[in-house]
């Protein structure tokens, strides 16, 4: 398996790198106002200074908020070992207080080799973890609290948050609670008792801005010189990618991507899918690469969906226009029908087709999810009695008409009628 | 090679039978050996038999593009990836793609569909059981290696094993390394893949079970380990409230004409015959549906049609033959599109012989039997029940008492009358009935209903003789009555009437008709039952 030609692994370190946070983020450890520098000036001085902490991290997904607090992490666990403890919870599965005070008894027994008890209490596991404080305080350790999802921790009572920010009240212990949140409004979703504890340090989170981006680009995709690569190879890839970066069409391709989308992790996916595409034939990474993994990141499935369709599932799509048209206040598949029926009768179109062969072409859009049941609720009604709306606007079915290859000519008379 | 039947069996037979697919003894055999021996890390992918790339892509027809998509994705031995996402629509051969890309690949994965696992708790062990290798039988009593219910402990549980999987691979591709061995899994990476996931979004819509599926890949923060989802509703359906990290899709669009061709020509015993067959065929159907499933059910039987001509099915039709099978066939082209599904069973095969003598009787009669038959028995109670409740349903329970007043609804003639008065308001008032559908009614209406009509229809067929009849209709209703709370709980059972919830004011149960006016005329007419004069039209 060591006889990979050159492209391959080339390929393979390109994968590793973008599939790896800790790479990517490194280029923002540098410069002194970044978050990573804010961040661990906060983290650093609670270590050196033994305080309690507490910050949230807010932005948007994918904007790097948790790789850049592990970055943190890595280096304040290197700059000052056996002095600091994490413990990491995750709001999707630990947002329960009970299940969180056990997995944080849990990793705060596996960090200092005890033994932990499955059958433990909550009361047990709370004053364990207030003992471990305590006790960590007093040995000068520090104890960082990881929140990810933090918003999720704040559903139900928020005993967890407030037993541990009313913990770190005393002067005995020595913690950093830091949250990481989606949500701008985190800090609001707090109660009043577990607010007044918080340290309202907030830091914010923002898709990159343009220089940065370049700045990813070449970190991401440039070759190493100094590897087990063939240096010639190595030359020839770097030359063409430079000249590609700089490349108008390529820009356009970065904009239309980021008006889409401009955060880093959607960045990070479309050069994984270009990395992908790449041939390992030739080796170098072209702008067709970045083309056809733009056009497949890209997706627009509701005209996906209506490409997929059947001429008889457009035909029903497009009486249930009609009636919308109609403004009807409601419509279901037995109105549907009543409408496909007079549109024959009008128009003496070739497709009619029985009823519970449209039936089966109505679950089919259901499936899709072209149309949808308005309401959950009257499961003991059959389904021709229950009421649906159409999820695609009147011009994007203009549009999928458009695009359909055979499409009937009546169905964009019907629907110009319906307009 | 659409993907129905796969994703309900397990994963061990689901590649069981895609590999028997080519030669089923062999395989039943390695089955057989398979369940004896312990499970390796090998297990993990297919060992048995390597595929080439062109098996892969010729297996697989119409999906080429699709294929090498998801061959770039998954990148060269060894890569990490970042989580994917494959919808399409029904039948587009999203699992058999995936299933046979490992095939061709050969590295190991773990397949677990939303169908057979149906919480996230089934889910969890199931994955945890492939990944540590444990098979489910009668010494373990058909248990899980891990009790995991909750997310949290399956993040935990997860890791450990993932952790087991990654380095005994490790050790492997060392091994391995000196001497080049068949039939080993490749590469250090493990897969995961997940079917079905658009049932997933139903389970529980208090539970973060999906943002968490889709998070998975980060909290695990594992490279080794790859995060496959298949679907077939597209990823902007899943949004949720806060979102989630969204994978990299990759679409299966829905067969074209062209590729389900393909697809149907696999495996004929005749290609020529019946490429000519689906010239005729394939067009029109296209127009109804595309999905390869549905097409097979229903060409299955036209061909049959098509062959009835012919002596010997062997045979290589020329233009003469073909425009003579042509028009054998076309009368049934039509009547069949406007059919949902028709299994061809041997039994009713001999029964639509019986009918069509059974036919020719009552053709004289003059009523064209076949649309009033119901095809399957019931009761006289069950039936009386059905109308009853049909009844219940359509019409207003004020007009019970006019209705069935001791004059057996004779007295609507009148009300007929002047509902043709007003035409457009009766438009309206059909116009709602198609919006609202059947109404609820309580089990005392349908009750006294019931009792109306049962003494009615006793008395209908000889009104002349009602004095006398009178008493024996009284203990034929009675035995009657006995069992009608039975019939109709079987009835709910049946999906003929529902059970709705319970009335907020009243407590009591609520039902519903679910069966359409046909069908219900159609069982009233098979007890002469004139139905026609009960129901209300309105107005």
């Amino acid at each position: 398996m060591g006889v990979d030609s050159p492209a391959e692994q080339a390929q393979i370190l390109l994968r590793t790198r973008l599939c790896n946070p800790n790479f990517i983020y490194t280029i923002f450890s540098d410069s002194p106002d970044s978050n990573y520098s804010k961040l661990k000036y906060i983290m650093s001085s609670s270590v050196t200074e033994a305080c309690n902490n507490s910050a949230l991290l807010l932005g948007p997904r994918g904007c790097g908020k948790v790789a850049i607090l592990e970055m943190v992490i890595k280096d304040l666990l290197q700059e000052y070992p056996d002095t600091i403890c994490v413990i990491k919870l995750n709001g999707l599965l630990h947002s329960e207080d009970n299940c969180a005070l056990k997995e944080i008894a849990r990793q705060l027994c596996i960090e200092n080799q005890l033994v932990f008890s499955k059958m433990a209490s909550f009361d047990d596991n709370s004053q364990f973890v207030i003992a471990m404080l305590r006790e960590c305080g007093l040995a000068h350790k520090t104890i960082i609290f990881v929140l990810d999802e933090f918003d999720l921790f704040t559903q139900g009572k928020q005993r967890l948050l407030y037993s541990l920010l009313d913990a770190m009240q005393s002067v005995t212990s020595q913690a950093v609670v830091v949250g990481v949140s989606c949500r701008l409004d985190a800090d609001q979703l707090l109660e009043k008792r577990v607010r007044s504890r918080f340290s309202h340090r907030k830091l914010l989170f923002l898709p990159p801005s343009q220089e940065d981006l370049q700045k990813i680009l070449q970190h991401a995709l440039l070759l190493p010189t100094e590897s087990s690569l063939p240096p010639q190879y190595v030359a020839a890839y770097n030359k063409k990618l430079l000249n590609t970066l700089s490349d108008d069409k390529f820009k356009d391709i970065i904009d239309s991507l980021c008006n889409f989308d401009a955060t880093f992790n959607h960045l990070l996916r479309f050069l994984f899918a270009s990395v992908s595409h790449m041939d390992t034939k030739s080796g170098i990474l072209s702008l067709d690469n970045f083309k056809t993994s733009l056009s497949s990141i890209q997706r627009q499935p509701k005209l996906e969906a209506l490409q997929d369709c059947t001429i008889l599932e457009l035909y029903i799509l497009v009486c249930l226009r009609r009636l919308e048209g109609k403004e009807q206040e409601t419509t279901n598949f037995n109105s549907v029908m009543k409408e496909y029926k007079d549109v024959h009768n009008s128009f003496q179109t070739s497709d009619y087709y029985a009823r519970n062969v449209c039936l089966r072409a109505f679950e089919h859009l259901l499936q899709r999810q072209l149309i949808s049941l308005v309401d959950n609720r009257g499961h003991s009604q059959s389904l021709e009695f229950r009421p649906v709306k159409l999820l695609i606007s009147s011009h994007e079915l203009h549009q999928g008409l458009k695009a359909y290859r055979s499409c009937p000519a009546i169905l964009h008379k019907l629907l110009g009628l319906a307009v | 090679m659409g993907d129905e039947g796969n994703p309900q069996t397990t994963r061990r037979t689901t590649r069981a039978s895609l590999s028997s697919t080519p030669n089923p003894k062999s395989s039943k055999g390695k089955l057989k050996s398979c369940n004896l021996l312990p499970l390796t890390i090998h297990d993990l992918a297919y060992g048995d038999e390597s595929i080439s790339f062109n098996d892969l892509i010729s297996s697989l027809p119409g999906r080429r593009a699709q294929i090498i998509e998801l061959l770039h994705l998954l990148g060269p031995l060894d890569s990490p990836m970042f989580p994917v996402f494959v919808y399409g629509g029904a039948s587009t051969g999203k699992t058999s793609s995936i299933l046979q890309t490992f095939k061709y690949l050969k590295r190991p994965f773990v397949y677990c569909s939303c169908i057979t696992c149906y919480n996230p708790r089934i889910l969890f062990e199931s994955v945890l059981n492939q990944l540590l290798l444990h098979r489910r039988n009668e010494s373990n009593r058909y248990s899980s290696t891990k009790r995991c219910e909750r997310p949290s402990d399956f993040v935990n549980l997860l890791q450990e094993a993932l952790h087991n999987v990654v380095d005994s691979l490790k050790g492997n591709v060392e091994k391995s390394s000196s001497k080049k061995s068949v039939g080993r899994a490749s590469g250090k990476m493990v897969y995961l893949v997940f079917d079905n996931l658009e049932l997933a979004r139903e389970w529980d819509k208090s539970s973060n079970i999906l943002p968490f599926l889709f998070k998975l890949y980060d909290i695990l923060k594992m490279p080794e380990v790859g995060l496959i989802f298949l679907s077939n509703a597209s990823p902007d359906t899943y949004y949720s409230d806060t979102g989630y990290v969204e994978p990299v899709p990759v679409y299966f669009p829905d067969y074209t004409e062209d590729e389900l061709r393909q697809i149907l020509m696999k495996n004929q015993k005749n290609p020529k015959l019946y490429s000519s067959f689906l010239e005729v065929v394939l067009r029109p159907f296209c127009r109804v549906t595309r999905q390869v499933d549905e097409l097979l059910t229903a060409f299955s039987s036209l061909y049959q049609i098509y062959c009835e001509p012919l002596d010997d099915l062997g045979i290589v039709p020329n233009e003469d033959m073909k425009r003579k099978l042509f028009s054998h066939l076309q009368p049934h082209i039509g009547p069949s599109l406007n059919e949902t599904f028709k299994v061809e069973s041997r039994l009713s095969s001999e029964a639509s012989a019986n009918t069509n003598k059974c036919k020719g009787i009552a053709k004289k009669v003059g009523v064209s039997e076949s649309s009033n038959e119901i095809d399957f028995h019931m009761s006289a109670c069950a039936k009386y029940l059905l109308i009853c409740a049909f009844l219940a349903s359509r019409n207003p329970a004020t007009l019970d008492a006019s209705m069935f007043d001791s004059t057996g609804g004779s007295n609507n003639k009148k009300r007929k009358r002047s509902s043709e008065k007003s035409k457009e308001k009766k438009e309206i008032a059909e116009q709602e009935l198609l919006l609202k559908g059947p109404g609820t009614f309580p089990l005392e209406r349908l009750l006294a209903i019931f009792q109306c009509i049962v003494s009615v229809s006793e008395c209908l067929p000889d009104e002349e003789a009602q004095g006398d009849g009178g008493l024996e209709g009284e203990s034929w209703t009675n035995g009657l009555l006995s069992d009608v709370l039975l019939e109709l709980s079987s009835l709910c059972n049946a999906n003929f009437i529902s059970k709705g919830g319970s009335c907020p004011l009243e407590g009591a149960n609520r039902y519903r008709s679910m069966v359409s006016e046909a069908m219900a005329l159609k069982v009233a007419k098979s007890l002469k039952f004139p139905l026609a004069k009960y129901l209300y039209r309105g107005g």
